[in-house]
């Protein structure tokens, strides 16, 4: 499934996508096939039950919330006359982040071979690394990423993203991916000037969690749909030019040891695990090449295969609305 | 005025309430301004009315803002003019408590934005390059306890210990505040007791970042109370002091900050704070001459209290994490 999170009218909504690419709202959608099918007398409470409104919620319901969704799912494409309030096409809803707010947001940072190499680090680390973004910061795959006027240097960074569906402790990397719940494309924004004054004589926090510096979507599609995200290709484009172009295979720490070891310290459903990102980043260009420093007017484009691409424009802040 | 967050024995786990501590006991918030409106002639609708005052969590009560403030005023003037064994709710519910009877949570529960400033100890700093800007780190609120939950020590960690640090909660939000209005966006202070995986925190700081190290359950612990609306002099009077074993091993006050209040809060409002956020400084503040034993180091069996007069007190055994695999 190709699961989502959405805006109707101002209230944040769970869908899946189906397969003429509309959004099905899965709640609405559930409530129709237990009342259809199952003729439950309390259709719409036992849906708003087993599938909460956002995402979050819908994880911890686990294995009942991705049955009811399959089901509701399923009923849907067989009874295409359910449309009105059920069914939307892409146009008609804001689609936001599918975990419009983790619970933990892990990024790791060091972890592409080629990335390690640009970035003119003597070596790999020895543990994989990694560090907090602040889950506050995410927006949605085609929102505006405000640059602050406190960042000169701001750059982009293409990742995978895998969102935990069951919790787990100090599991092994054998058995890791049984705990994902799916993988959704990312973008981890950072303002490497804002990073190099705070790591002087602490650590990085404000120069990648300004927010909206987490562009993540467009959707979860979930983890049968890609039994080895291992090989899955990534890419980046600014304003149409290919800046990065890799594949995962390329990651130091691979995707099932990075859960294994961040599991140590309790992941939950609804966390989220990014595996950090190939060569081709803007602070990876060399003294006397053109700066690749994102700009307002600039749009980046990023993509992980079998998932789909993330269109985000930069916009200085302060031609914004402040919320 | 001290809060809690709580929960009465009967109480499902969402149905947390908000209490103020009047003459040693707890009073349940909601119940006591419920009988202040009933008796007001206010009855319709009291318990909505109060619990629109003192919702399930303190976020949304300092999000509320003046007419919460207002509301807990009234409702602990109502409370010692009624006299605490008269007091209970319209229907007669219970709205008095023994601080035993209530199961005390972590006053804030999943904050945006809890930060612990960095390097901010005088004492520490002295043998540091100077710092220009108050840094920090995020600890995430799944790591939240309160006191009396035990400290678990993580397996993958040798080397534990523990920093006591006075956190200031935001009441008011705003973005990019002005120095000068600093103090008004400070709606409360507590206590928070850091504690590190001190071997995974130096590996970590190798590549400047602290996540492992930092985040592990039971290595935030807060509370008990939010002392509400301190003055900026009874905040900058307040004492903290760490014991382990019944040792004191750090005491410090605002004033042995290397920032100022207005600093770091014009430095982290950059990001935007809200109700409930919390900026929390102090981790590490040496006693005078007691610098090689700060932070304080743990062991299993280890008591921890840390404690401060006019807030209160968080105490904690630290426990081996055995027996408790998934």
């Amino acid at each position: 499934m190709r699961l989502a999170s959405y805006l109707d009218r101002g209230q944040e909504r769970i869908g899946a996508s189906d397969r003429a690419g509309r959004i099905v709202d899965l709640r609405r959608a559930y409530a129709t096939y237990l009342r259809d099918v199952e003729a439950n007398p309390s259709a719409d409470e036992l849906a708003q039950l087993t599938l909460d409104r956002d995402m979050v919620g819908f994880l911890k319901n686990g294995e009942k919330a991705l049955d009811a969704a399959r089901k509701a799912l399923v009923h849907i494409q067989e009874n295409p006359k359910l449309v009105d309030g059920i069914i939307f096409d892409l146009q008609q809803v804001r689609l936001m982040a599918p975990v419009p707010r983790p619970g933990a947001l892990i990024s790791a940072g060091k972890n592409f071979s080629d990335h390690v190499a640009e970035m003119a680090s003597k070596k790999g680390p020895s543990s994989p690394v990694a560090f907090l973004k602040l889950p506050g910061t995410v927006i949605g795959p085609e929102d505006d990423i405000a640059l602050p006027p406190e960042v000169k240097n701001l750059d982009y960074e293409v990742e995978l993203a895998i969102v935990i569906g069951k919790s787990c402790v100090d599991v092994s990397a054998d058995e890791a991916l049984d705990y994902v719940a799916g993988y959704s494309a990312f973008n981890d924004i950072s303002a490497r000037d804002v990073i190099r004054g705070e790591n002087k004589t602490g650590i990085h926090l404000m120069g990648k969690s300004f927010p909206g510096f987490a562009p993540m979507g467009p959707y979860l599609v979930t983890a049968d749909e890609i039994p080895d995200p291992q090989n899955l290709k990534l890419k980046l484009s600014v304003n149409g030019e290919t800046r990065q172009d890799s594949t995962l295979s390329y990651m130091i720490f691979k995707i099932r040891e990075m859960i294994a070891y961040w599991s140590q310290m309790g992941l939950n459903p609804g966390d989220v695990l990014t595996t950090g990102t190939p060569r081709g980043v803007a602070a990876g260009r060399k003294p006397g090449q053109p700066p690749w420093w994102l700009k307002p007017g600039d749009v980046v484009e990023a993509e992980v295969e079998k998932i789909g691409r993330l269109r985000n424009r930069i916009v200085a802040e302060q031609s914004i609305a402040q919320n | 005025m001290r809060i809690y967050l709580g929960l009465t024995e009967n109480s499902l786990p969402h149905q947390t309430r908000i209490f103020a501590e009047v003459d040693g006991k707890l009073i349940d918030l909601t119940v006591a301004h419920a009988r202040y409106l009933a008796e007001a002639g206010d009855a319709t609708y009291a318990y909505e009315q109060a619990g629109f005052f003192f919702p399930e969590t303190i976020a949304s009560f300092l999000q509320r803002g003046a007419q919460s403030r207002d509301a807990l005023g009234r409702a602990v003037a109502f409370a010692r003019q009624t006299g605490l064994s008269n007091l209970r709710g319209p229907s007669g519910e219970r709205a008095v408590f023994d601080p035993a009877e209530i199961r005390l949570l972590p006053p804030l529960k999943n904050p945006e934005k809890s930060f612990v400033i960095g390097f901010s100890d005088k004492a520490r700093v002295e043998a540091m390059p100077k710092a220009e800007i108050p840094t920090g780190y995020y600890k995430l609120p799944q790591t939240f306890v309160t006191g009396g939950a035990p400290i678990i020590w993580p397996k993958f960690s040798q080397e534990l210990d523990a920093d006591a640090c006075l956190a200031l909660v935001i009441g008011k939000a705003g973005r990019r505040v002005d120095p000068a209005r600093a103090w008004d966006h400070i709606a409360a202070v507590t206590l928070l007791i850091d504690v590190t995986a001190r071997d995974i925190n130096r590996r970590e700081g190798l590549t400047t970042n602290n996540l492992l190290g930092k985040n592990f359950p039971s290595s935030t612990s807060l509370g008990p109370a939010l002392l509400v609306t301190p003055t900026r002099n009874e905040a900058e009077a307040l004492e903290v002091e760490l014991a382990v074993d019944g040792e004191v091993r750090q005491k410090f006050g605002l004033r042995d900050c290397v920032f100022t209040i207005e600093q770091i809060v014009a430095r982290w409002s950059i990001l935007g704070i809200k109700p409930g956020d919390f900026l929390a400084i102090g981790a590490s503040m040496a006693l005078q001459g007691d610098r090689l034993q700060n932070p304080a180091p743990l062991k299993v069996g280890s008591t921890l209290r840390c404690s401060s007069r006019a807030i209160g007190e968080l105490s904690h055994q630290v426990i081996a994490a055995e027996g408790l695999r998934r």
